[in-house]
């Protein structure tokens, strides 16, 4: 345990010591000496940020659940806590026990976003962890990675022992058991890396060596140890209705992200949107059924004593018997004043019925994304909306009484022209015309419409992982030439820092000379990247320099269909094949239909959605 | 019926704040399954107030809540609070009360324990502190913030100061007990005075670094100080 005196000092001079504190209900304190595995879990960015993050509940559950083993909580401590904890040589500790994450048998990071990376390294260097895998020896404990981002694990791969790619409610144990059974032999870390590589769904990075052509492109992937196989193959669960899924969650004391229970409904999205890197990587579709989710939602409630259910998944409004499970959880909550609330929405006016249903008291703001200005380039990136779904939604909100409406784009998308730019303004412009053609008697409040613009940053394993992304100065043209059209205050447009969507594109199809920019980058004081206030684009660049990496090799360079990708080796289930045909499709402006009409051959198998007539 | 209940903050939970010990009861309620009355009206919330909020950092074995129910047994109540509140957080006693006047208006003193470091031994420490409480007045700067100003306003605490007492020094290591006015009719928090005693008598102590510990909350009716349960 850490010295709990020093922790009581610093805790009073930093802001929200609550989130050290852990003792959250629903928190489980084991006696770890006894433990056969301790497992330190970590969200690399502030507790305020992690606790919302609905996979780490499942892990946490999940693990705990084993009378052996034992999952406790660690995050990045915001700058004033760090500060204080250098300053009185306060390790890194586990909000559970307060003990030491580098007396843990694992630390475990789910990567939900490039630019969280340094705050890896800070992790590893408060936990008083060699950063580097090759400088652990047998008595560290064993850095491991997954979530989304581990899909291309390369830039990372200097710092993880091994990556585990897809889904982890299954593989988690198994990790866990092998590790205990080497642990009751005699414990190599080398053996048992030697050992777990053959596990589907592992990636030890040391077992690989990269060759790089003259001009920086990978020439080939040598394999270096015969048990690691070429190519890595994602972990799946198949059935969601029996796999774990946790009927508790941590309730934090102080406010975050997300106040209320989560609850996954499905994983998996049909829609094939070309830019969407989760609607590739996590197919098919799998869907806990209405009774399991009536039964879940009950004892999340009962457990957690939350007044709200927010269900969750991609595309949320195409779960099947979407008014079924609506209309059941409303009846079960009636009494007990607890709502339920949709987090991402479609438009068509289907959803609107779904509103009504749910919003009987609150209308709360409504968010939409068309996330393109026109029907063309909303073709090229198949997403499946049109003006006239946006017309006809809107249209019906308004006169149900909503006036807030949120619209989110992208700009830099593939082909796009000015024009294309220009629409965002004409779709807002035309939302505000319909609010006010909405008879007086009918419309209530005042209308606030924001649409705000994301920067394009091409991801690995989607049909545009070959392209490359507008320049930061082209970014700012076109954002710019919205801003400047719009002269309406009931209308704000925002826009996202094109400069950390130039570093995250670097970093998602980077390859392993990323982690020499990522580690010097941390030298050099970069952390918490994601937060605008801490972001320190310049010091990316004078390191980038420095190192001799080219960013715009690895941001704006169009590839060659034919090259080899730092991420070819992993088989997130959909082909290249099929990706390629995307890409092909997309500059034709063709649209791809939703899976649930036809089947497009995109490789996965055994898919439960091929034939699935709705 | 109407609830009111002595509970304990201590430990690691004296680092949560009072909104955030609002939302714990809030939801400990629902999980417990207690009969809270809402309010009416557009947004409902549930019927009860925590006296005299405690700033974070502090401990308190005398916390207040007066919560407004469907009928109940107080101890079935105590029992199924108490199963779901975390440890650090628990209720002592409570009572089934007539509605009158709220808890929140009947707190009117509160006791403390303050213990800190001096940077060194002074001579004389407990002395010069009755010399201190002799003053007439002992101003400090109160700053208000009204919209993006900020109002400087000057007080003089003396009159808040219901008792102020050395119970031990250990070299440097000092332990005080105090009774301060609470509530709306004149308000001292203990971090003030401590402020004021470090400034005047010129101590430097670690403010940082200080122990509080709330002991007790009193009521007050014709010069009488009781306990409000
Ligand atoms: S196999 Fe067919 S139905 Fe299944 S996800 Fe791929 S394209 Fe869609």
């Amino acid at each position: 345990m850490i010295n709990i005196k020093t922790l009581d000092k610093i805790l009073k001079k930093v802001e929200k010591p609550a989130r050290y504190i852990g003792m959250e209900q629903n928190s489980i304190e084991k006696d770890i000496s006894n433990a056969k595995v301790k497992f330190a879990f970590s969200f690399p960015d502030i507790y305020d940020v992690g606790m919302s993050h609905l996979g780490l509940h499942i892990l946490y559950n999940l693990i705990n659940n084993e009378k052996d083993y034992v999952c406790e909580r660690v995050f990045a401590p915001w700058t004033d806590m760090e500060e204080e904890m250098r300053k009185e040589n306060l390790p890194l500790f586990t909000l559970e026990s307060k003990e030491e994450v580098k007396n843990f048998d694992f630390l475990g990071f789910t990567l939900q976003y490039e630019m969280s990376y340094t705050n890896i390294l800070n992790i590893l260097d408060l936990s008083d962890i060699p950063l580097r895998a090759k400088d652990r020896g047998d008595n560290a404990p064993l850095v491991i990675a997954g979530g989304p981002c581990a899909y291309n694990p390369e830039p990372l791969a200097e710092f993880i022992d091994f990556f585990v790619i897809g889904e982890g409610e299954e593989i988690t144990l198994e990790i866990l058991k092998l590790y205990e059974k080497h642990k009751a032999e005699n414990w190599s870390k080398d053996r048992f890396l030697e050992d777990i590589a053959t596990m589907e769904g592992i990636y030890v990075p040391k077992f690989y060596q990269v060759v790089y052509n003259e001009d920086n492109t990978i020439k080939e992937r040598k394999v270096l140890n015969s048990t690691a196989p070429e190519k890595i193959k994602k972990r799946m669960v198949k059935d969601l209705n029996t796999m774990f899924s946790p009927e508790s969650m941590v309730v934090p004391y102080i406010e975050t992200v997300h106040d209320r229970v989560i609850m996954e409904i499905f994983r998996g999205c049909t829609r094939g949107c070309r830019f969407c890197q989760a609607g590739m990587i996590y197919r098919p579709v799998r869907e806990k059924s209405v009774d399991r989710l009536v039964e879940l939602a009950e004892n999340l409630v009962e457990n957690t004593g939350y007044e709200n259910v927010s269900l969750s998944s991609l595309s949320s409004c195409d779960y099947s018997e979407l008014h079924l499970l609506i209309e059941k959880l409303m009846e079960n909550f009636e009494e007990k004043k607890v709502g339920v609330s949709l987090p991402s929405l479609r438009l068509d006016s289907f959803i609107v019925d779904i509103l009504q249903e749910i919003e009987k008291v609150r209308k709360s703001g409504l968010t939409f994304a068309p996330e393109a200005g026109s029907q063309r380039l909303r073709d090229v990136i198949n997403k499946g909306v049109t003006e006239e779904d946006l017309v006809n939604t809107v249209t019906r909100i308004f006169r149900e009484g909503w006036s807030t409406v949120k619209l989110y784009f992208m700009i830099g998308l593939p082909t796009e022209t000015d024009e294309d730019v220009l629409g965002i303004r004409d779709l807002a412009y035309k939302v505000k015309d319909i609010f006010f053609e909405t008879p007086k008697e009918q419309r209530k409040g005042n209308l606030k419409i924001t649409a705000s613009a994301s920067c394009f940053v091409p991801k690995p394993f989607t049909p545009f992982q070959w392209l490359g992304q507008d320049s930061i100065e082209e970014f700012y043209r076109k954002a710019y030439l919205v801003k400047n059209n719009i002269k309406d205050n009931k209308i704000k447009f925002t826009f996202h820092d094109p400069k950390l969507s130039y570093l995250e594109a670097i970093i998602s199809r980077g390859d392993r000379k990323i982690s020499e920019l990522i580690l010097k980058a941390w030298e050099m004081g970069c952390k918490f990247d994601g937060w605008s206030e801490h972001f320190k684009y310049d010091t990316w660049i004078e390191v980038m320099e420095e190192l001799g990496i080219d960013g715009d090799f690895y941001a704006l360079r169009n590839r060659d269909l034919e090259e080899n990708l730092p991420w070819d080796f992993i088989d997130p289930g959909v082909s290249k094949e099929y990706l390629k045909r995307e890409y092909n499709k997309s500059l034709g402006e063709k649209i791809t239909d939703d899976c649930r009409i036809s089947c497009n051959a995109c490789g996965i198998v055994d898919c439960t959605m091929r034939g699935y007539k709705f | 019926m109407i609830i009111r209940a002595k509970f304990f903050k201590k430990g690691y939970l004296r680092y949560i704040s009072h909104l955030d010990l609002m939302r714990l009861f809030h939801r400990t309620f629902n999980k417990a399954k207690i009969p809270i009355g809402y309010s009416e009206g557009f947004n409902p919330h549930p019927k009860f107030s925590i006296a005299n909020p405690l700033a974070l950092g502090i401990e308190s074995d005398e916390e207040y809540i007066d919560i407004e129910l469907d009928n109940m047994e107080v101890e079935d109540f105590i029992e199924k609070m108490n199963l779901v509140l975390p440890k650090d957080v628990q209720i002592i006693e409570g009572k089934s009360i007539e509605k009158g006047e709220t808890i929140d208006s009947l707190i009117s003193w509160a006791h403390y324990e303050i213990e800190f470091e001096l940077k060194e031994n002074i001579e004389g420490f407990g002395e010069n502190l009755m010399k201190w409480l002799q003053r007439d007045e002992i101003n400090i700067d109160k700053i208000r913030r009204k919209k993006k100003k900020e109002i400087k306003r000057v007080e003089n605490i003396r009159p808040l100061i219901g008792n102020l007492t050395v119970k031990e020094i250990h070299e440097k290591n000092v332990v005080l007990n105090t009774l301060l006015k609470a509530g709306s009719n004149g308000n001292l928090k203990p971090m003030d005075l401590v402020e004021a005693m470090n400034r005047d008598m010129e101590l430097k102590i670690d403010l940082q670094s200080m122990d509080i510990r709330r002991t007790g909350q009193y009521a007050e009716k014709d010069n009488n100080i009781f306990k409000p349960l």
